[in-house]
């Protein structure tokens, strides 16, 4: 098993490590695009990039050399002639600042001259808060009424649940959430209408919470719903719960004991899939509800241009991925017994 | 059951993939047919308009330039001009055909433009009085509307704003240039009831879209950041609201008294160097902070020591801080501070003592009381003397604080983030900074070390909410103003009759005009602009924009022109419909609150806008009439030939907007107007259609960034806003001069340092638009009527000669060779490349050289031992290996009209063979 954990786990870095080659490598590839800003801010940007080892300067122009990104302004008859490093070039340098300086760049537009990583730090926090407590609130829920649809299969229960399942599953997150701020912010003014600020009264911080809470789970709970109903009708009309009962078992032994577990088994990494986007946060929600949360940095560093923040934003994703698939991996084992992964033959 | 979900299934996804790749539409071939066109009534030689109506279009082109110039001929130039003009219209009565009628106009324009003199010389009329500028801003406003670098005007932005009842503004009515005096006279008379901290809630509830993560002003380029630095820092002089509440007026805050000439030898008003009394820590004045970390909170309450005030420059102009707005102030041309362009240029490396001590700023002591002394580079009048030295970027700063923050983290974050912009700003504005919390709130408090802090600024603080819905939802601000969680708000269009009438709205003024930009250029013109080799930006061959003909010809642009419904448009947009290119809000005579609208000399320049439109611009007939004569012309030219009406010629143009919303606010009406205008039946009998597109970028700026001032557009959606007291000055925004503008420029057309493209002619001469705006600002080099450099340097590589050495020449031409005096005092060779790009120490030596006077140039010849090119050559690379180049500095002294200005420098890369 350890040996297994291992295996998976340095798979795990290797694709990390793919993943995140391509991605600088695919993104350096596009078209180059200067930062925002006049003479000054252009030269400032071209002479960091001169320092991080990204592109070339010279005094005169180089036609042989590469890609000619930008020229200054002569000044006294002196122009500086900046000019792209081959792409590959660029990567070692990349990998070399990250591994001998864990140095992952800089914000070039977005906020300048301020650390990637520093940028994603303080963000990141309240998209996991706010992922976690919808996670806690949707999971327990949404298979409770998963259960309930279940056991009272094809009754008016079973089909009220199902129908607002169904309708729920449909509605845009940015309707409901414009819907909620408009009745209860607006017109019965009981919640706030932005995220409170961290110096706000603990009260009105633990307020701001209901509404992107409410619509973050509100998908997951319908989601958990769905599977578990499907999960455990199938399971409730199968041979061996036909068994566990006529061996004497009571209908509430047998589907604690047998039914639920077994309709787990599919359940249980959907969950543990759901804790990938605690990371990602939404960035609808975010930005209507004025969070300062992850879900819009990944594309505004993308409209920005800031590729260092997108790469920072890629690796935390991606290891957060690849983890969570071998927890879900390593998970079935736990689950149900007669997975055993990694054993010998 | 499956099957069918397989079927439905592949049925979707064969959807989804035609809906992401929508079949393109057949291409409109913009080729014509060969052969003419044979549904249309050809009238008049192919015309598309009778023979009188082409004639008058043109006659009026030539009488509107003649009015342009009339009042600014002496006798004599008036009675040329006269015959001129009338020759011209009697050859275009004349002409049997449009080439014809053409030529007529084109050789009325020639002889009108002999009529009157180039300008030649040394000129400067900076130091002219309010009438004198008027003019002048009138005469240029005329030429940039003829030559349609002006773009198209659609509306001002000022509007409607709804205010929180508990406010009460300063004043009623909106004051130009000043606004409701909200923060500075203005009043909170009770709580917010939803703000939960029981301090700020009599502050000021307001709101950005978006966190800038800085406060650091001297290094952006934006009006948010301003507008925020705005609030905590303090300028030497400000202005205030007058008594009787419907001006305002000039007052001292940094300073203790309006500027004192010291040179003004005479007796004119006017000087260059001016000094005032300034206000130290000996007046109380004192640092304010709110910062919890030790060593920041140890400057609150510091004394603002005099050399202080000489800190906030050295900080701006050293280049190596890298600060925006340092460049921006070096670079300059109108109240430039004498010796800060070669103290900015000179500072590559870091401060310079030497080069400070030749910069026109000083601080003294005299009789008791401190000073600050300016020098500008041409004679300034108080007025403008006290202008050009008004800026909170002059904030005095303690070294020491510098040192400690670093100019790296100045008024921003740290690199880790652990220090907010509270930390590493120190305040002497009317507030200063409470609390920063990133992405989520900015709150200032009402500054006690305020200089007017008992009288004005009564308003305990401001609370900025950072709400970036407002940016995707326009009605997001006004929900939050309704429910009492913001003080003010503007009213969408969706809400403009419900709230237009409402007790708590008021009408605002506009600072700025937008308007869609035009990219007017001929192919030729791009390519010089932006092409390979551009002088604005280069770009590689493929990405070459296809500049559309259609947008060349000025006629066609007056149709675009008047082909809008302004009145309509803006109305119903809550904003003010305008056909100019300066709002309300600048000023003719800053000191007395006249606005330029309201002049004579804007009146004359618009004329051609308003005749025979509904005030303001449109006009349907007017807008077919000149899409007629643009397609005459452009068909004559050969641009376009007319296609059929099954299959007519599309002229296609895109126009690029800022936001995905604007797509629906403004870009869909101003299609259908344009469409509707020119695809009518009775302008070409459907051979053509006009075909507007919509284009929007990842950020609002793109529109800017990655369109406009590169040239890579058709029109684009934008607005520049200048110095609204000096718009004089802001004209430079429409050089196509990159060293004018400061690669400002929406707008691309005519080269504007051409005097020959339209006639501007002031006080019997004539001048390029780029010379005149300089003459008007600072002192201009004025040859042939163009704007020049003072020298020219012209480079011949060096030579190897038999015995080994090296020799190279330099010519140098002078502008003005008359009033021009230069003297080569050295020549050197030096390693700079190597040692900028931190491979060696610096060292550089001199060469021998000869100067020869010839023509009216000085041509160096300079001469480099066998051991100098060997020493500059050996372990510095090769021809191959060109990392070896070699820096030839010329140095010289140059005189121009008397004045002297030495230590000058021009410096050439070359490189010595290596055997």
């Amino acid at each position: 098993m350890t040996k297994y954990v291992l295996k998976r786990l340095g798979l795990a870095v290797i694709t990390a490590y793919i993943v995140l080659s391509l991605t600088f490598i695919c993104v350096k590839l596009l078209p180059f695009e200067r930062p925002l800003g006049g003479d000054a801010v252009q030269t400032a940007y071209f002479d960091k990039q001169y320092h991080l080892g990204y592109v070339q300067r010279f005094e005169y122009e180089n036609p042989s050399y590469g890609e000619l990104l930008y020229k200054t302004k002569p000044d006294k008859g002196r122009s500086y002639y900046y000019y792209q490093v081959p792409v590959l070039e660029q990567y070692g340098k990349w990998i070399s600042n990250i591994v001998t300086k864990w140095d992952w760049g800089y914000s070039k537009n977005y906020q300048p001259n301020v650390a990637a990583t520093v940028i994603i730090g303080s963000r990141i926090g309240y998209s996991m808060k706010l992922n976690i407590i919808s996670t806690l609130l949707a999971v327990p829920i949404g298979i409770l009424f998963g259960i309930w649809a279940a056991l009272k299969k094809n009754t008016m229960t079973d089909h009220t649940i199902s129908t607002l399942v169904m309708v729920f599953i449909s509605v845009p997150s940015f309707v409901l959430i414009s819907f909620m701020m408009r009745v209860f912010c607006y017109n019965l003014q009981w919640l706030p209408s932005t995220w409170p600020a961290d110096t706000a009264p603990f009260w009105n911080r633990v307020k701001g919470y209901i509404i992107p809470v409410f619509c973050l789970s509100f998908g997951s709970i319908c989601l958990y719903c769905r599977y578990v109903r499907a999960e455990l009708c199938e399971i409730l009309e199968s041979d061996y719960l036909l068994l566990a009962r006529t061996k004497g078992l009571t209908r509430r032994q047998a589907i604690v004991r047998h039914a639920l577990k077994n309709a787990m088994v599919p359940v249980f990494p959907m969950v543990l899939g759901e804790v990938l986007s605690i990371m990602g946060g939404s960035m609808i929600l975010e930005n209507l509800y004025s969070i300062p949360g992850v879900g819009k940095l990944f594309i505004l560093s993308l409209n920005y241009r800031d590729f260092d923040i997108l790469f920072v934003d890629m690796a935390i994703f991606t290891t957060f991925g690849l983890m969570a698939g071998v927890l879900i991996d390593l998970s079935y084992g736990f689950i149900d017994p007669r997975i055993r992964m990694g054993a010998k033959k | 059951m499956k099957k069918v979900l397989a079927i439905l299934l592949a049925l979707v996804m064969v959807f989804g993939v035609v809906a992401c790749n929508p079949v393109k539409p057949t291409e409109t071939p913009t080729e014509a047919p060969t052969e003419a066109p044979t549904d249309k009534e050809v009238e008049w030689d192919g015309a598309y308009l009778e023979e009188d109506d082409y004639k008058a279009y043109i006659k009026y082109d030539l009488q509107n330039m003649y009015d342009g110039i009339v009042d600014e001929l002496t006798a004599d130039q008036k009675t040329a001009v006269d015959a001129a003009k009338k020759a011209g219209e009697d050859a275009i009565d004349a002409a049997e055909t449009i080439a014809d009628v053409r030529k007529a106009y084109k050789d009325a324009f020639a002889a009108i433009l002999n009529c009157v003199p180039l300008a030649d010389g040394l000129i400067s009329y900076s130091n002219s009085n309010n009438d004198a500028r008027t003019t002048m801003l009138g005469i240029l406003e005329k030429y940039a509307i003829s030559t349609g670098i002006t773009g198209i005007s659609l509306f001002e932005d000022g509007g409607y704003q709804m205010f929180n009842p508990r406010i009460t503004l300063g004043t009623e009515t909106y004051i130009v240039g000043y606004g409701f005096g909200t923060l500075a006279e203005g009043a909170i008379t009770a709580d917010l009831d939803y703000e939960e901290n029981a301090d700020w809630k009599r502050y000021y509830h307001t709101y950005e879209s978006d966190d800038p993560g800085t406060l650091n002003y001297l290094n952006d380029q934006g009006s948010v950041v301003g507008d925020l630095y705005g609030y905590i820092a303090a300028s030497f002089f400000t202005t205030f609201m007058n008594e009787t509440k419907d001006g305002y007026d000039w007052v001292p805050e940094l300073a203790k008294e309006k500027p004192v000439a010291v040179n003004d030898d005479d007796n004119d008003g006017s000087a260059t160097t001016w000094k005032f009394a300034v206000r130290t820590g000996k007046d109380g004045l004192k640092y304010t902070t709110n910062s919890t970390i030790a060593s920041r909170a140890a400057f609150n309450n510091r004394e603002v020591a005099l050399e202080d005030y000489e800190t906030a420059f050295k900080l701006l102009l050293t280049q190596s801080n890298q600060l925006y707005r340092g460049s921006e102030l070096a670079n300059s041309t109108t109240g430039a501070i004498v010796g800060a362009k070669d103290f900015y240029n000179g500072t590559a490396e870091g401060y310079s003592a030497e080069l400070w001590d030749k910069v026109g700023i000083t601080t003294f002591e005299e009789n008791g009381k401190e000073y600050f002394q300016v020098t500008f580079s041409t004679a300034l009048t108080q007025f403008y003397a006290m202008y050009y030295i008004t800026s909170s970027l002059y904030q005095p700063i303690p070294q020491e604080f510098i040192d400690l923050v670093t100019v790296q983290n100045y008024l921003g974050y740290n690199l880790d983030a652990t220090e907010t912009p509270l930390d590493n700003a120190l305040c002497l504005g009317a507030y200063a900074v409470e609390n920063y919390t990133q992405d989520q709130q900015i709150v200032y408090k009402k500054n006690p070390n305020y200089v007017y802090a008992d009288t004005k600024y009564q308003i305990g603080g401001i609370h900025f909410k950072i709400f970036p819905a407002a940016k995707e939802d326009t009605e997001a601000a006004l929900n939050e103003f309704l429910a009492g969680h913001f003080d003010a708000a503007g009213i969408p269009q969706e809400h403009l009759d419900e709230y237009r009438n409402d007790p708590r709205t008021r009408t605002t003024k506009g600072t700025s005009n937008f308007k869609i930009n035009v990219n007017a250029t001929n192919a030729e013109t791009w390519e010089y602009l932006f092409g390979e080799n551009g002088v604005v930006t280069q770009t590689p061959k493929e990405d070459y924009w296809d500049v559309k003909p259609a947008l060349g010809n000025h006629h066609f642009i007056q149709g675009l022109n008047y082909s809008i419904d302004r009145l309509t448009f803006a109305t119903a947009r809550g904003s003010i419909p305008s056909v100019d290119y300066l709002s309300s809000n600048y000023m003719s005579d800053p000191e007395n609150g006249i606005a330029y609208s309201a002049t004579d000399a804007h009146a004359k320049a618009v004329k051609q806008l308003v005749d025979n439109t509904d005030g303001c611009g449109y006009s349907l007939e007017l807008a077919r009439d000149y899409f007629k004569v643009a397609l005459a012309e452009l068909e004559a030219d050969g641009a376009y030939t007319p296609g059929t009406k099954e299959n007519p010629t599309v002229i296609s143009i895109e126009i690029a907007w800022m936001y995905e919303t604007h797509e629906e606010r403004y870009h869909n009406e101003i299609k259908r107007l344009m469409e509707e205008a020119f695809n009518d039946e009775s302008v070409t009998g459907g051979l053509y259609k006009l075909e507007v597109n919509f284009w929007v970028g990842n950020t609002w700026s793109d529109v800017y960034y990655n369109k406009m001032m590169i040239g890579q557009f058709d029109i684009g959606f934008g607005s520049i806003s200048g110095n609204a007291l000096n718009p004089l000055d802001f004209l430079s925004v429409l050089s196509s001069d990159p060293e004018i503008s400061g690669s400002f420029t929406l707008n691309w057309g005519c080269d504007t340092n051409d005097a020959d493209v339209y006639p501007i002619v002031y006080k019997g001469q004539r001048f390029s638009f780029d010379a005149l705006y300089k003459a008007a600002n600072a002192t201009a080099v004025v040859n042939n009527g163009q704007n020049k450099a003072s020298l020219t340097f012209d480079y011949t590589e060096i030579v190897k000669n038999a015995d080994g050495s090296y020799t190279g020449s330099m010519v140098i031409t002078p502008a003005l060779p008359d009033l021009s005096v230069v003297t080569v005092t050295d020549v050197v060779c030096c390693d700079y490349e190597r040692y900028y790009n931190g491979d060696e120490e610096y060292e550089e030596e001199s060469v021998a050289f000869e100067v020869k006077e010839e023509n009216n140039t000085y041509i160096v010849t300079f001469t480099v031992s066998v051991e100098l090119a060997a020493k500059y050559a050996n372990g510095n690379g090769t021809s191959e290996e060109p990392e070896g180049y070699t820096g030839f500095d010329f140095y010289y002294d140059f005189e121009l009209d008397g004045s002297l200005s030495s230590g000058l420098y021009y410096s050439v890369e070359d490189y010595f063979e290596v055997e």
